[in-house]
């Protein structure tokens, strides 16, 4: 859909108003919540940023606009209980407002509507307006066991002089939670090994989507408190997302895997996606080439595995379908282009922007 | 007695069902109103039929027989758990709701439906604050924790303590034990899958925990009013016992208490059940320190509603009772399949204490050879399983069908979650609900 200057200048316009309010309502909550000194119940449990960010995304999406009246239904029950009754009136008053307002906006699509406004500007083709000078380069490559995504991955990198991150975010993430290395596996991704003189880098990694040994009922005690009762997988999930939105914030970096798309999507963050896949055939070719020890039975066997555990992984966390082009800003066929040919692809695209 | 003395009890019910959805704000403000009006749409008629004197004793016997304990109880429960707080930051995720729903459940049976809930619903609440959708946790939460967790002793539900009252042993609620079991079973495992679901919609929109510290650090505030949820069990566990020793009966056998009016007596035992309890409230108040009640957002409004609507709906559900005594013998129900039911259908909207008496009398008086012995008379096994099944189960069917569900719906609405309607509810109990107890009917009682 092309927009004119007119309605881009309108839409930004209606996009600033509603910030402001998606401002009061998140001030709203937060003084709600520190005159009754509890944080049971509070309505928005993110940051400022985030939350004001979905707001403005329920109310431009018109269809969206009970999600957020039933915010301010649940902000206004925590208001009726404040004590005092001074600053109850004052909160009430400005819920009056603001719900005065809210309910004024349109609840029905319009036509030329965009439903997320920020999920297109990340997702347009051109990528020349969605870094702003403020944003860093990040390049978020998902790929298949075999299409050679990690070593386009590594390339593209070294020639754009950026980091590269794969297992560092895992090794990170381990740190963060105080695991034992042992115990935890890496699910994110299948961490590249390129060369001898990189080997060390990645020689503590253990394969992706390796079957988990069997734990002791002691170990998994252990595990609950350690992570939260939460599950292993999903703990290392939780820490991985932040730690990849910390990085976006203040570096350049290419990123393997991990669903990083998603969660920078998820939270605004500009990003390139890219998913790098190849036929099966030439996958397997690949695999059994870099690893000449096994058959061809058992590569097949692996590639089917572990195509089938990324698909419910990526599914899991991010309720999407794992290599479903519509996901992503560039799908590559590596056995069309080379992983040479891929690079330069994608160092034309970026550089064109 | 006419049916149409009915009227003001399916009046408040479509009020408490339609009002909220209708004119929410006007509702909260005008319950007692509501209520009032009710309850005098059916006493001034009540009154024009079989006078002033009657139904004065109807409604009194109400309020001082059923009213006050039943609000006094959750009262000191409601007050004593709000005094104690569970701080950390244990991630809410379905494996940790499982727990917390099976801890729940367990411990129904241990301090009593209503005990568990207060005790348990705030943790919930607290633990599962990074999620949006929360709803279905609270409404499994009210199936288990606030109903069907309470069927192993007569601590666990006031029907059974009242079945404890007339004659049936203290333990013989455990052998319900594999009912609960199968009952937690297959409701965990639906509730597992559902919660699953909503938990991997929260991931994918990209809501996360805060577990940025490793490891899980939890600690409890006001950890000393345990002390007084037992002595409000306690207190239960007494007004269950004392009515039948001698110090406490007249020369005529009846249970000695002040007169109020005509045959309405408020009797010692009941007096003393509401004295510790209130003294209970009381000292946990005066014992625990105002920051925790503000951790745990604790106002007096879940209580304040439930005492206003509750108080309208017994008032109002008299002549159903009646009803149901009068017509209760004659129903021809003799068996368990037709006990359960009945006896839950019934007990989802009625008071469920009165119908399962109704029903254990109706058994009492069917000159069984064989079965527990009660003050009433033989009961076989599978019927006493039934009454005591229908009544504590199917109270989970309604929000009214038993206090608690109400309280965890106040308590939820006020800390953030869109608790479903009056019927959004009872469509969550018909679609899950009524299918388990149809397995319960094919298992346990055909």
């Amino acid at each position: 859909m092309v927009c004119t200057q007119e309605e881009l200048r309108s839409s930004k316009h209606d996009e600033k108003e509603l910030r402001v309010l998606a401002e009061r309502i998140y001030d709203l909550d937060t003084k709600v919540y520190t005159c009754l000194g509890s944080s049971l119940g509070r309505v928005f449990t993110k940051d400022r940023e985030r939350c004001v960010n979905e707001l403005v995304w329920e109310m431009l999406a018109r269809n969206q606009g009970h999600i957020v009246r039933s915010d301010l239904a649940l902000i206004s029950n925590m208001a009726r209980t404040i004590r005092d009754r001074q600053v109850k009136k004052e909160l009430m008053t400005e819920y009056d407002k603001i719900l005065t307002e809210v309910t004024s906006l349109p609840t029905s699509f319009a036509e030329g509507d965009v439903l997320n406004e920020e999920r297109s500007r990340l997702n347009k083709t051109s990528l020349h307006t969605r870094f702003s000078e403020n944003d860093h380069t990040v390049i978020c490559i998902g790929r298949t066991f075999g299409s050679g995504g990690s070593e386009i991955g590594f390339t593209l990198a070294d020639k754009l002089q950026i980091n590269y991150y794969d297992a560092e975010i895992f090794s990170e993430v381990l740190r963060r939670l105080d695991a034992e290395r042992d115990n935890v596996y890496d699910k994110g991704g299948f961490p590249y090994i390129l060369d001898q003189e990189n080997k060390d880098r990645y020689v503590d990694t253990r394969p992706a989507f390796m079957t988990e040994q069997k734990v002791t009922l002691g170990r998994k005690f252990k595990d609950f408190g350690r992570y939260h009762g939460l599950p292993k997988k999903d703990a290392v999930f939780f820490n991985q997302s932040q730690l990849i939105c910390d990085m976006a914030k203040k570096e350049d970096f290419v990123v393997m895997g991990r669903c990083a798309d998603v969660i920078l999507a998820n939270n605004n963050i500009p990003h390139i996606s890219i998913y790098i896949t190849a036929p099966f055939e030439q996958r397997l070719r690949r695999v059994m080439s870099v690893n000449p020890s096994l058959s061809e039975k058992k590569a097949r066997e692996m590639l089917k595995r572990l195509d089938r555990k990324h698909v419910k992984y990526f599914k899991f966390y991010t309720g999407l379908e794992w290599g479903k082009a519509m996901n992503y800003d560039l799908c590559i066929n590596s056995a069309s282009y080379g992983i040479q040919g891929s690079v330069d692809m994608i160092l034309r695209m970026f550089n064109e922007a | 007695m006419s049916i149409a003395f009915c009227i003001p009890f399916i009046g408040i019910l479509l009020c408490i069902a339609v009002m909220p959805l209708v004119k929410g704000e006007w509702w909260e403000k005008h319950q007692p109103l509501v209520a009032g009006f009710w309850s005098l749409l059916l006493i001034i008629p009540f009154g024009i039929v079989f006078g002033a004197g009657e139904t004065l004793e109807v409604v009194l016997e109400c309020i001082i027989g059923d009213y006050l304990s039943f609000i006094v109880l959750l009262f000191g429960l409601f007050c004593v758990s709000g005094n104690i707080t569970l701080e950390g930051d244990l991630a809410g995720s379905p494996r940790v709701n499982i727990i917390l729903l099976t801890i729940g459940t367990l411990l129904s049976s241990l301090i009593g439906t209503t005990g568990s809930s207060m005790l348990m619903v705030r943790p919930v609440l607290k633990m599962n604050a990074w999620r949006r959708h929360r709803k279905h946790i609270m409404v499994f939460f009210i199936f288990l924790v606030s109903n069907i967790g309470g069927c192993l002793t007569p601590i666990g539900d006031p029907p059974l303590l009242m079945g404890f009252s007339r004659g049936v042993p203290f333990s013989w609620s455990l052998h319900l034990f594999p009912i609960l079991l199968f009952n937690m079973a297959v409701l965990l495992f639906v509730f597992y899958w559902v919660d699953r679901k909503k938990y991997c919609r929260e991931i994918a929109r990209g809501r996360v925990p805060d577990i940025s510290r490793p490891g899980t650090r939890i600690s409890i505030g006001g950890l000393h009013n345990l002390i007084f949820i037992v002595m409000i069990v306690g207190a239960v566990v007494l007004s269950g016992i004392l009515p039948d020793l001698p110090a406490f009966k007249t020369a005529e056998g009846t249970v000695k208490g002040i007169h109020i009016y005509g045959e309405v007596m408020l009797t010692y035992p009941a007096v003393i059940e509401m004295a510790i309890i209130l003294l209970a409230a009381f000292l946990s108040f005066k014992t625990t320190s105002e920051t925790i009640r503000q951790k745990n957002h604790f106002t007096w409004g879940a209580i304040k509603e439930v005492a206003v609507l509750f108080a309208g709906i017994f008032i109002t559900m008299q002549p159903a009772l009646m009803l149901l005594k009068s017509v209760g013998g004659s129903l021809g129900l003799t068996k368990p399949v037709q006990m359960f039911w009945v006896t839950g259908a019934l007990s989802s909207f009625l008071d469920n204490t009165p119908t399962y008496l109704v029903f254990l009398t109706t058994s009492g008086a069917m000159d069984f050879t064989q079965g527990i012995a009660t003050t009433l008379g033989k009961i076989p096994v599978g019927m006493l399983t039934a009454i005591s099944c229908g009544a504590v189960f199917m109270g989970a069917n309604t929000y009214i069908g038993n206090a608690p569900n109400f309280m965890v719906k106040a308590i939820s609405d006020e800390n953030g979650i869109h608790m479903p309607s009056f019927f959004g509810y009872i469509l969550w109990s018909l679609c899950i609900l009524i299918p388990v107890f149809l397995l319960d009917t094919l298992v346990f009682f055909l």
